[in-house]
């Protein structure tokens, strides 16, 4: 009885004073708060686990670069598994700390935060690249420091049509098939399907069935039957890594003659490793430059993945290290001109910081940061990359605001 | 039997007596000092964070409540309640938007409370739907048909089909100002607050009146065993459905009154393991009692955010300790849940009834 008193005692001597400590965390105030809400357990953890060591990288950075003016940046990082109530107590809690603004994550979050970071005018800089966010009269308070979903969906698929389909024996004769896969329940896969395909149609394609492939899949081969039954020559890879490189692989063994074309979060350096040669040739947008790409300010984020994280080997950090990075630096950025303007709130971060921003160059291969008060999407400009022998290289930059102007400026915004 | 403990030389004279809610002057004050914490008190102290928090309980609440119904009363195991409440979630979101209410509705402000009690309606018929099959089969079988609810209701018919309709994707936003009862637009975390308040009140109410009538006497009879019960005269499968549209109508309303608090919705808000997360804290909180339902959320919500905060001060030597929190938590779950099932099966509903009766029993509680 008496060790269990004891017992007693040494955990109320702990938590207590934690507790204390920790309810009132909100008191200490000399630094600027930054919440962020990464996946590093759920379903889009393949690829949130990256994102999230660049994150917290990237702060360090920062911090030892002076920090908000002078201001050092507290960092409450969390895991939230991809749950969505799990985001939304983190959400509250951040804004108990007293976070300025929040890094997040996922389209999950991202979209179903927005309703209540709008009415709290919290700065929300998220990976989830939905064009959805883009439109500021409906959503202002969120941010990416990255080129769409859409945009880079569209440009994608207008690259293949430039460099592929025009060299197609049937090119001229027949339309184009094109088949979108990807995960259906996730609003991440799903956000631009509805402007691939209106891009598809734009540029004169025949649209097949969907097909749906789990987040978590490894196995797609009913899916890849169905592809080949309809003749698809060219497949919009929606999900992340994982699930696309299963894909592809079962669509190189099946023997589906067709292009492949893949969203951001599903085409980095781990699809070369895992599809091998199915891999060959697959196009993607990836909104930023790959880990160690000869790019202005890749030397710094190779330096602090060395520092920080020393245990994660540099050949297995991936293009979301930089995405990250882009974000922080994006947000930085903003912060440093609200604090100058002596507005370092949620709105001055908004007015004073973001929408003040014009071609702001970050380097990291992201295009040139536009924000204003009437449009987030950063650029119409967007790399394609192609993988060659295991490589990703560059085949065509597509510009979608001088080559649909009008629709670009009245049609294409915020979805 | 009354389950309260009168004063020695006491004794109900009738079953009215017997049968009424609060029986002693005592338990009158402790109902009226309960009413003062949660209506006056936890709203005047808590700040915005703790009454999220709260709110996030009394979710909890009104998902484990259906649990508990069918698991705890009526002995009929689920592993897909979060697909019923995901169709009242989305048949509140959609009655709001798409609905051609007429103009007065919109002006009183009645068409989201007509579309909670449309949700409950909708989800109860749908959970009926998949207790069809526990007529023929019970115990593991049910359970995977149940499953099924969660396959064929999320990730089939709300994402295919019902996510699409307005043509916006996959997430529903509701615009300010549309979630509103009467003049009362619910536009804050406090509002939500009470609003969570007066529907978990009416829901137990609603349960524990159920249990103490000729439908709770079946489900626990049926859950003791199903055939003798079937001898004694129950219609065994008229209550178990019964207890599937009661459990389905609960989750209809905590899916109606979610979509309050986030104003957003999509499918992934009802994934399979927010099913599996309810069945965890009715084993927490206690098979079997509604008391369970409500500790077991409280444990399950505060506990793990109590144990949050008591790591935040480490976090500025052990940054990862934040971002691993959620290994900790959901560690902290399996470990409750073994703990439980070993040292306390009956939960925490259990403990409570044994400090209840020391101290009603006071001095002579042995």
């Amino acid at each position: 009885m008496k060790q269990k008193q004891q017992w007693f005692k040494y955990v109320a001597l702990f938590f207590i004073p934690a507790l204390v400590l920790g309810v009132s965390a909100g008191v200490f105030a000399a630094e600027v708060k930054i919440g962020a809400l990464n996946d590093v357990t759920g379903a889009t953890s393949d690829v949130g686990k990256d994102y999230a060591l660049g994150i917290a990288e990237a702060i360090q950075y920062v911090n030892d670069n002076g920090g908000v003016n002078g201001k050092p940046i507290k960092l409450y990082q969390f895991d939230y598994g991809y749950r969505i109530p799990e985001a939304l107590t983190k959400y509250k809690l951040f804004k108990r700390l007293g976070a300025v603004a929040v890094l997040g994550w996922g389209t999950g979050d991202t979209e179903a935060l927005s309703p209540t970071i709008t009415k709290d005018k919290m700065p929300y800089v998220s990976a989830s690249y939905s064009a959805h966010l883009t439109n500021p009269k409906k959503t202002p308070f969120n941010l990416f420091a990255a080129t769409d979903y859409s945009t880079n969906a569209r440009a994608a698929i207008t690259a293949w049509f430039d460099t592929r389909w025009k060299k197609h024996p049937d090119y001229g004769k027949r339309k184009p098939k094109f088949v979108c896969s990807y995960h259906f329940a996730h609003p991440y896969c799903s956000a631009p399907i509805k402007a691939i395909k209106d891009q598809a149609q734009i540029l004169g394609f025949e649209i097949g069935p969907d097909q749906n492939v789990s987040l978590v899949a490894i196995d797609a081969k009913s899916q890849v039957l169905a592809m080949k039954d309809y003749g698809a020559d060219l497949v919009w890879h929606g999900n992340t890594t994982m699930s696309v490189s299963a894909t592809v692989r079962d669509a190189f063994s099946l023997g589906l003659k067709a292009d492949h074309i893949v969203n951001c979060w599903g085409f980095d350096e781990n699809l070369p490793r895992l599809a091998g040669k199915a891999a060959e040739g697959v196009m993607g947008a990836p909104r930023c430059a790959f880990f160690g790409e000869d790019v202005k300010n890749m030397d710094k984020v190779v330096e602090y993945a060395k520092k920080y994280n020393p245990g994660v080997p540099l050949e297995k950090r991936l293009t979301h290290t930089v995405g990250a990075w882009a974000n922080v630096m994006a947000l930085w950025e903003a912060m440093n001109r609200a604090d100058k303007a002596g507005d370092l709130t949620g709105e001055g971060i908004l007015k004073k910081g973001f929408e003040t921003l014009r071609n702001y160059d970050v380097g990291l291969g992201v295009a040139p940061l536009t924000y204003t008060p009437t449009d987030h999407r950063i650029s119409g400009t967007v790399s394609i990359y192609e993988i060659k022998n295991g490589k990703f290289h560059v085949v065509e930059r597509v510009d979608l605001k001088s080559r649909w102007p009008e629709k670009w400026e009245k049609e294409w915004l915020g979805w | 039997m009354s389950t309260t403990w009168l004063p020695c030389g006491d004794y109900h004279q009738s079953y009215r007596e017997d049968h009424a809610w609060f029986q002693t002057a005592f338990i009158k004050g402790k109902m009226f000092i309960l009413a003062v914490v949660l209506l006056v008190f936890v709203p005047w102290l808590a700040d915005s964070y703790w009454i999220s928090v709260c709110n996030q309980v009394g979710y909890t609440v009104l998902g484990a409540l259906g649990v508990q119904l069918l698991i705890g009363f009526c002995g009929q195991v689920t592993l897909g309640h979060a697909a019923f409440i995901a169709v009242g979630a989305y048949t509140s979101t959609l009655l709001i938007l798409e609905f051609p209410w007429p103009r007065f509705i919109l002006d009183i402000g009645l068409a989201y409370p007509i579309s909670i009690g449309a949700a409950a309606v909708v989800a109860g018929f749908w959970s009926v739907l998949f207790g069809l099959p526990s007529a023929r089969v019970k115990g593991f079988y049910l359970i995977l048909t149940t499953m099924a609810a969660q396959f064929i209701t999320v990730d089939f018919i709300i994402t295919q089909y019902v996510s699409q309709i307005g043509g916006r994707g996959q997430a529903f936003s509701l615009p300010p100002g549309t979630i509103k009862i009467g003049p009362w637009v619910i536009d804050s975390d406090i509002k939500v607050y009470y609003m969570m308040i007066v529907l978990s009140t009416l829901c137990i109410m609603g349960i524990a009146n159920l249990l103490r009538s000729r439908a709770g006497r079946a489900w626990v009879a049926i859950r003791d065993n199903d055939i003798s019960a079937e001898v004694m005269g129950i219609n065994i499968i008229k209550y178990k459905l019964l207890a599937f549209f009661v459990a389905g109508a609960i989750g209809g309303v905590a899916g109606a009154f979610w979509i309050s608090n986030l104003a957003a919705i999509s499918p992934e808000h009802f994934t399979w393991f927010w099913s599996l997360w309810l069945v965890g804290v009715i084993l927490i909180g206690g098979v079997g009692s509604i008391h369970g339902a409500i500790f077991g959320s409280i444990f399950m919500v505060v506990v793990m955010e109590l144990l949050q905060l008591a790591v935040m001060p480490l976090a500025g030597e052990y940054p990862k300790l934040l971002m691993d929190f959620l290994f900790v938590k959901e560690a902290a779950f399996g470990l409750a849940i073994c703990i439980f099932m070993i040292f306390e099966p009956n939960g925490l509903a259990y403990r409570w009834w044994q400090v209840k009766n020391y101290f009603n029993l006071w001095p002579f509680s042995y």
